[in-house]
């Protein structure tokens, strides 16, 4: 397994390079809408400026972090027919999907941390007060929340079996998410309601949850039933995803791919 | 122009039916727009939850301000976008060289040729939401501030189209990215709200450098009767001045693409 | 109709890197590499010809194509299109010409190709009147009429390139370049391409310049070809004349009722010996002693006298590669 693995990250990174150009274009162009957020957010309580730069720079970490594609792949892999290739193979296709996200991950932590480390000389917001035990909790929620996105993002990408526009439902899901999800503001700031039916849902826990975690703004109850959440819905996902694989292979074999 | 305004109905019967090969449903692409525009709404709502101005702007200038925006992002993803990957397209496969031998501005050929009619809709809902803000303000516009926004949004409008076309010349040399559209948009969101917000040097960069200022700004406030001649003709200036630019750029590409291809 | 004087053209290239460190260093320094396409070319085309021109890949055929329709910006050299400097691209200029490339479509891919015709219709400014019967005039010459209305994705590719050349004519040019007009086409299809093409340059004394990989377009087209090879002009002339210089010989098919054993080398250059049929290659001005020979020893079948392939020709044009004249 683990040799496989090995095998895999190599191949992947050498496809990556070949793609390394848009890749950083792409990162950066998600980094846009954050930063005008954060205006705004700026705009609107000047006083609390700071804090507000702390949470929207870890929100692009976080974001980058655990951001998902693989609906994407799948749709074009299964409408083109070439996902075939990847269920002939003694090897469960979704290890290509969790080398590939390691592999950018990788490359996204290596830019954005020098970077990160170059801004917070100059800005002192960015010098976050964390202490151990913090940074240990946020590690854990940020793993967490890119296995929740990871997950989600494959489970609407096997959905392509059987609806033709999955990358559209998957869209609406992310505006969604930009509200509960806390990357339009901080959930704190939300009417109460949305607030409430947040916590609920699994998107707060993929982003919302370990910037909450850095900004130190959690009781320990209120991070314990955080962690309950994020691991409830990781258990919810991987049941769904076993099931949907095991209902998708048998609609491939009727249809014949 | 007669003759452009002729070949441009062409391009746009034949969308039709292409559009109409594949039957896209109207009720899907309807739905995504509304939902757009929705989703932008509710985003100023959220910030209005904690405050009752931006940058100087209330809630409902702020609704103008968007549907300007909407508006022009129809009028980009209707005639501007489609045609993005298909340059690309052409650059790789040879196919530009049809095109040039072609007895018409290569240019006007390249930014035009594909249209998504269904990107009108957003047009519409744009301008739904400028007057849905005017109401909410109890404003009339008068004549003249017509006038202005007419003006100032046709300056946005050849504004955008330079700095889009200025984008998309670059794909004769980068070649590798798929869709350089996204940078263009991550730099349109910055119109999406008043240009006050922003501070110190990224205010003058997005006035002076990237003129978003004169995109979604300007012919708000003189829809809004605060117009003045000198930003309007100072909108003009740069509206022609980024067009003279993206002229030259996409010569200059073309004359290194006849020179460099083999 | 077409004059080139001195033509020249190079190319610089740029030498690309594969990894990151590479990648980032050629943003600041790139290294060239100049490529001399085509070296002093001068030739003229007459209104009406058909002409060849051969070559094999990469000898600097559609570098030059692509300067005559003004595509391309010479180095050096002069070239005038029916009175007109290609790389200007002047409007009138490109009224009058037309490109024709097989390996690449102007025809829109999803729609029928008679929406693309109409663009064309009023990007070139056809009159109505004038549209209408050049399209009905195509579309019997090239039987069209089945194919106007179907999604061009569905037609078979012998069905699109007839259709890409009703595309490239609606304007009535008066040039017509065709690069590889055939390729990947079948035999058949191939046929009929090149009748179409006969036909037209007859009725409407069309001048048109194609390239071709294969033989069998030229022979069939044109009667005069100009040979090109590392970039510089081999040959220009007659089709038959370049025949009888390049290859003094003929090919001899005698057919036996049984292959009799004697010394072929007394008769000419042995290539076969197949079952009841032996080839010989044999001078020119010695075929009519040895066919007589032959007759009058040999209890003979049938005795064939044939030219030497054109690709043999066109090989040994490139192996010499000396000037022809």
């Amino acid at each position: 397994m683990f040799r496989k693995y090995i095998a895999l990250i190599r191949m992947k990174y050498v496809e990556m390079l070949a793609y390394r150009l848009a890749t950083i274009v792409w990162m950066t162009g998600a980094m846009v809408q954050p930063l005008i957020t954060m205006v705004v957010w700026t705009n609107i309580y000047p006083s609390q400026s700071n804090s507000f730069i702390l949470y929207f720079i870890t929100l692009i970490f976080v974001e980058r972090m655990t951001s998902a594609w693989d609906v994407w792949e799948l749709d074009r892999e299964i409408r083109e027919g070439t996902f075939s290739n990847y269920i002939l193979r003694p090897f469960h296709p979704i290890h290509w999907a969790i080398a590939e996200n390691i592999v950018y991950k990788v490359l996204f932590l290596i830019v954005l941390l020098p970077i990160w480390g170059v801004l917070a000389v100059f800005v002192p917001a960015l010098r976050p007060d964390v202490s151990g035990w913090q940074f240990v909790l946020f590690v854990t929620a940020l793993f967490l929340g890119a296995t929740l996105r990871f997950m989600f993002s494959y489970i609407c990408g096997l959905l392509g079996f059987w609806v033709t526009k999955v990358t559209a439902i998957y869209g609406m899901f992310e505006v969604v998410s930009l509200f509960l999800s806390g990357r339009i503001a901080p959930l704190s700031l939300l009417p109460p309601i949305l607030k409430q039916i947040s916590m609920y849902l699994p998107f707060r826990y993929m982003i919302g949850f370990p910037i909450d975690i850095v900004m130190g703004t959690m009781t320990r109850v209120e991070i314990g039933y955080g962690f309950f959440g994020a691991m409830a819905w990781a258990i919810i996902f991987i049941s769904v995803l076993r099931w949907l694989w095991k209902a998708g292979l048998k609609k491939n074999q009727a249809v014949g791919g | 122009m007669r003759r452009y305004w002729r070949i441009f109905q062409e391009f746009f019967r034949t969308c039709f039916v292409e559009e109409l090969e594949y039957r896209s449903e109207f009720l899907g692409n309807l739905l995504s727009s509304f939902f757009g525009v929705g989703i932008a709404v509710l985003t100023v709502q959220i910030f209005f939850y904690q405050t009752n101005q931006l940058g100087g702007w209330a809630y409902a200038d702020v609704l103008i301000l968007l549907g300007i925006f909407n508006t022009l992002q129809g009028a980009i993803d209707f005639a501007l976008r489609p045609n993005m990957s298909r340059l690309l397209e052409h650059v790789r496969k040879g196919t530009l060289d049809y095109i040039l031998t072609k007895p018409v501005d290569s240019m006007f050929y390249v930014s035009f040729r594909h249209l998504v009619f269904w990107r009108l809709i957003d047009i519409l809902l744009g301008v739904g939401l400028i007057i849905y803000g005017l109401v909410q303000k109890h404003y009339i516009p008068s004549l003249a501030d017509i006038l202005m926004f007419s003006v100032s949004l046709f300056s946005s409008l050849v504004l955008i189209y330079s700095l889009w076309m200025m984008l998309m010349t670059t794909s004769f040399w980068v070649i590798r990215i798929d869709d350089l559209s996204f940078i263009f948009y991550s730099f349109f969101e910055t119109t999406r709200f008043p240009i006050g917000m922003y501070r110190g040097w990224l205010r003058i960069l997005l006035t002076y450098v990237l003129p978003a200022a004169f995109i979604t700004n300007t012919p708000a406030v003189a829809l809004l009767g605060k117009w003045n001649g000198v930003t309007t003709l100072l909108s003009i200036g740069i509206a022609g001045l980024f067009l003279w630019l993206s002229r030259r750029f996409w010569r200059y590409a073309l004359r290194s693409y006849t020179s460099a291809s083999s | 109709m077409i004059h080139v004087q001195h033509l020249s053209k190079s190319f610089r290239v740029h030498v690309r890197q594969a990894g990151w460190f590479d990648a980032v260093r050629s943003l600041f320094k790139r290294e060239y590499r100049i490529v001399e396409a085509v070296k002093d070319i001068s030739f003229s085309i007459q209104p009406g010809e058909i002409v060849g021109f051969l070559g094999p890949n990469g000898a600097g055929k559609t570098t030059t194509m692509k300067m005559l329709a003004g595509l391309l910006h010479p180095t050096s050299g002069e070239i005038t299109v029916g009175g007109f400097v290609p790389f200007e691209q002047k409007a009138e200029f490109k009224k009058m010409m037309s490109l024709v490339m097989g390996q690449k479509s102007q025809l829109i891919w999803d729609i029928p190709p008679m929406e693309t015709f109409l663009v064309n219709k009023a990007i070139y400014e056809i009159d109505d009147r004038v549209f209408r019967q050049t399209l009905d005039e195509l579309v019997e010459l090239l039987e069209l009429q089945p194919l106007l209305t179907k999604p061009t994705r569905s037609l078979s590719l012998g069905q699109r390139m007839r259709c890409e050349l009703a595309a490239a004519l609606l304007h009535r040019p008066a040039i017509l370049f065709l690069d590889e007009p055939t390729i990947g086409l079948d035999v058949h299809t191939q046929e009929k391409v090149r009748r179409f093409i006969a036909q037209y340059n007859r009725e409407h004394q069309t001048t048109i310049l194609l390239t071709s990989h294969y033989m069998g377009d030229v022979t069939a087209l044109c009667d005069r070809v100009l040979i090109i090879n590392y970039g510089t002009l081999m040959y220009d002339g007659d089709l038959k004349v370049l025949t009888e210089t390049l290859t003094p010989y003929k090919l001899l098919e005698i057919h036996f009722p049984s292959v009799p054993d004697v010394s072929w080398d007394d008769y000419g250059e042995l290539v076969a010996v197949e079952e009841g049929k032996v080839t010989l290659r044999v001078p020119r001005e010695q075929v009519p002693e040895v066919s007589s020979q032959f007759l009058r020893n040999f209890q003979v079948y049938d005795l064939n006298i044939q030219d030497p392939p054109m690709e043999e020709v066109i090989k040994r044009a490139f192996q010499e590669g000396a000037h022809v004249s």
